[in-house]
């Protein structure tokens, strides 16, 4: 809406947090109008600049689409913290900044001065976040990892998997995609109390505190029941029909019927067959007892119906007795669950989302120009405010691109201390 | 019925102290609104007169199922205060109506079209309070083709792209039984609840809607895959215990224990630059099988690919390093010589960690309704100045009638009788 100012408009971030965790919670601030600065170095560059997929399988800093991805609508500055002057140049940048984040190893960021206390001194309303794996205290402070081993000590991996296999985990390194929603939310609601009293504050945030507000009942269950939940592949403890089951194309459909309702849309659309008016199916608490057989019947249902357009002649003998002319693609399967309101949906690939018709109504992936990367895809954030959207303003920046930016303007050199510096290698 | 209920515990130094939420939420937003309250914000479920239907959301105290003892319910709801409200009848209709100029939040979930058929529709609130931020958390969004449509939490992780990422190659896609889709977009509503909350406070007091989606909020936690098409034009899934590196299955991760399992990314790192340490600890214990030579010390600290029977008997080392040890006593030492393991922890285990008993987490809520006291989990963030705090247990259904209907509207005893005997109540 004209006139209106995005969210967070005038407030400027020093981004000292790397890799997954950190750089998605200031994305949030950076989509929604604020100056982000990414303050990055040279001679230990950014993880994620190192990781893959590189465009044209091309290894290099500003190449990364894994880093671009995170990164949307942020500056970025180059400094040497080891540097003789560099710690001091970054206090003279956050002096003009309202937020600092940041996730090294607790006590980095106090090596080189920048420790919320030695910072307030000089931005006295600074709200700072630190948000390494196990928070700034504790036996664990200074261990190491991310998400892909922090989901193992949160709990996710034990209740992933199938109930007689490992706990596998979730294939990517997961509480890195969890927890910085906690971390923002706590980071804004203290700047909007910062707004209203001037006060700004220190959070430290540590990643598997939060994660485990993820597990839903889990934790309770043990706590007050004793009972420990355990993995139990695609089924639910409370819910049934739950299942992932292969259509003849090779894809997947997912039922998950959670109600009475689901159950009885659920039994229509399978046109009615005798065995779900069994009276062992006829409670949910009865059926989940029954989930075996349940499964058998919708595996054999979905070989009967659906189709492989590739193999359109192919045909399954001992098909259940289903209407000669309900003959479905994978698509249409789904399309016929949800016009009797089951709980149903296909398995998507990286490539059938973004050839998604819903997501491509709510403008998730944007194109942004990068340049180096080019026209390259990014994700938006999972909500939509209606009068002050986020607007993915830019690619990621490059490394130090902004540095003329930051250390000129902001940090207020003239152009000759600037260009010593810059010869010096403060700026690696 | 003179005194007033136990719950929520006053928490005026929250930094959302002073808000108010009213939560119409089902499993998509609860989470979300009891975060908000834990920060400050006075929260109010609103429920139908015979309860939530998520109070008949297992598992149960003591399998006992009855609406004030779900553990979802608990879960969900700690520290709220809860009214009952028959949004089908005008008269409750206009008692939310009241409530809302007095709200700052709505948090609701129902199918896009419900609220309006109610006249509760965004646009119809904004009119009565406009600086209301309402937070409609649904599965697939507002609007487009698949806004209708039914969806519990294993649509959402299907949709959503997490399904096809999990699992393993043989047994094909795979959920997390703790429901994650819906984990991610309670806490994506707090975080759009909290985007524009900064916004009303720079745009004088303007309220805006806030359209969250479940699918949308899982398409956020792909980690690089969706690049990984974008670029190379590869579907990364499901790996199992190895990790999938862009279409191509790598090194093990995940190594059995003594006790249990073990995270240890990249076979513990003894494929990679600090192979050394590893290597090490392996010769040091005499269980290195030769591997400590120059020839494949070399050959493991090089960025080069080693072949599959090469991969296959550097994995046997480590498991058989592993199967011998408590995963707590390996991730001790892996940590100490520079490795990032960690354990998988069950969530017995996780209540049990040495660190987060450390960090003081854990709170015990006292359920007077009950007679006992149980553990629940602590704080997500600790906030220097405006610290989190729990608020107490799940409120029973209505349990704050008098004490809301009284302050906020005025209702007195009398009329509130006669909205409880109109069925309103």
């Amino acid at each position: 809406m004209p006139g209106l100012k995005k969210p967070f408009e005038g407030l400027r971030v020093a981004d000292f947090a790397w890799v997954g965790v950190g750089p998605l919670v200031s994305k949030y601030l950076a989509d929604h109008g604020a100056e982000v600065i990414r303050i990055e170095s040279m001679t230990y560059p950014e993880t994620l600049r190192r990781v893959g997929p590189f465009v044209d399988d091309t290894p290099g800093v500003d190449n990364s689409g894994y880093y671009a991805n995170f990164n949307s609508s942020k500056l970025c500055m180059s400094v040497d913290l080891k540097h003789a002057r560099g710690p001091e140049l970054v206090k003279r940048l956050i002096a003009k900044c309202d937020v600092v984040t940041e996730s090294f190893t607790p006590g980095t960021m106090a090596r080189f001065g920048l420790d919320y206390a030695s910072l307030r001194q000089v931005r006295p309303d600074l709200v700072m976040i630190s948000m390494p794996l196990y928070g700034q205290t504790g036996p664990w402070a200074d261990y190491m990892g991310y998400g892909h081993v922090l989901q193992a000590a949160a709990g996710i991996n034990h209740l992933t998997g199938w109930p007689d296999g490992p706990p596998i985990g979730t294939g990517v390194a997961y509480t890195d995609f969890l927890v910085p929603h906690l971390a923002a939310t706590a980071l804004i609601a203290a700047l909007d109390y910062r707004r209203r009293t001037g006060v700004g504050q220190y959070i430290d945030f540590g990643q598997m505190e939060a994660a485990v507000h993820g597990l839903g009942t889990a934790l309770l269950d043990w706590t007050v029941n004793g009972h420990e939940q355990m993995r139990m592949g695609n089924r639910d403890p409370e819910a049934a029909p739950h299942g992932c089951y292969r259509c003849r194309d090779g894809r997947y459909l997912v039922i998950g019927c959670a109600t009475e309702k689901h159950w009885e849309a659920f039994k229509a659309a399978l046109g009615r067959p005798e065995w779900c008016d069994l009276e062992r199916m006829r409670r949910r608490w009865q059926r989940l007892n029954e989930q075996h057989e349940i499964d058998r019947h919708i595996q054999a249902w979905l070989d009967a119906v659906t189709v492989d357009p590739s193999r359109p002649e192919e045909v399954v003998e001992d098909a259940p007795d289903v209407p000669a002319d309900w003959r479905f693609t994978t698509d249409e399967v789904l399309a016929h669950f949800q016009k009797f309101g089951v709980p149903a949906g296909v398995v998507q690939s990286p490539e059938a989302m973004r050839a998604d018709p819903q997501l491509a109504h709510r403008g998730h992936y944007w194109f942004l120009e990068h340049p180096t990367m080019g026209l390259r895809c990014y994700d938006g954030p999972a909500f939509r405010l209606s009068e002050t959207p986020a607007v993915l303003s830019k690619a990621a920046p490059l490394l130090g691109e902004d540095n003329e930016y930051v250390y000129r303007e902001l940090i207020g050199l003239a152009e000759e201390e600037f260009i010593e510096l810059l010869a010096d290698g403060a700026m690696e | 019925m003179a005194s007033s209920p136990p719950i929520p515990r006053p928490h005026p130094a929250g930094p959302l102290a002073g808000y108010r939420v009213l939560d119409l939420a089902d499993e998509k937003g609860q989470l979300c609104a009891r975060i908000l309250g834990e920060l400050g914000a006075d929260v109010i479920k609103i429920e139908p007169r015979d309860g939530d239907p998520t109070r008949q959301n297992g598992p149960f105290f003591k399998g006992e199922q009855s609406p004030n003892m779900s553990l979802f319910w608990w879960a969900m709801n700690a520290g709220k205060r809860s009214v009952t409200c028959e949004l089908r009848l005008e008269p409750g209709r206009e008692l939310f109506r009241k409530l809302v100029t007095q709200a700052d939040f709505v948090i609701e979930t129902s199918v896009p079209g419900e609220m309006a058929a109610l006249g509760l529709d965004y646009a119809s609130l904004k009119k009565l309070n406009p600086g209301l931020v309402m937070v409609s958390i649904t599965n697939f969004g507002q609007t487009g083709p698949y806004s209708r449509w039914a969806a519990t939490d294993i649509v959402g992780s299907a949709m959503g792209g997490q399904m096809y990422l999990n699992g393993d190659p043989e047994r094909g896609p795979l959920r997390t039984t703790a429901p994650q889709a819906y984990a991610q977009v309670n806490f994506q509503g707090a975080v759009g609840a909290m985007t524009a909350l900064y916004a009303r406070g720079v745009n004088d007091g303007l309220g805006q809607q806030v359209d969250v989606s479940m699918q949308e909020a899982m398409c956020v936690a792909m980690d690089n895959t969706q690049p990984i098409w974008d670029i190379r034009r590869i579907n990364t899934s499901g790996p199992g215990i190895r990790r999938n590196n862009a279409g191509v299955l790598g090194s093990r991760y995940l190594f059995e224990t003594a006790d249990g399992w073990v995270a240890a990314l990249g076979v513990g790192g003894l494929i990679g630059p600090g192979a050394n340490a590893i290597i090490d600890w392996l010769a040091e214990s005499g269980e290195a099988r030769g591997l400590d030579s120059a020839d494949w010390r070399a050959r493991l600290t090089a960025l080069v690919p080693l072949p599959p029977d090469e991969v296959a008997f550097v994995e046997e080392t480590l498991a058989a390093f592993c199967g011998s040890r408590k995963k707590e006593d390996l991730v001790g030492e892996a940590q100490r010589r520079g490795a990032g393991w960690a354990p998988v922890f069950s969530p017995r285990e996780v209540v049990e960690s040495k660190q987060l008993a450390g960090r003081d987490y854990w709170v015990r809520v006292h359920h007077e309704d009950l007679g006992e006291s149980f553990i629940y989990p602590g704080a997500p963030f600790k906030l220097g100045q405006t610290p989190w705090q729990q608020r107490g247990r799940a409120p029973h259904a209505g349990e704050h009638n008098e004490q809301v209907y009284g302050e906020l509207l005025g209702i007195d005893s009398q009329e509130l009788r006669r909205l409880k005997m109109r069925m309103v109540v």
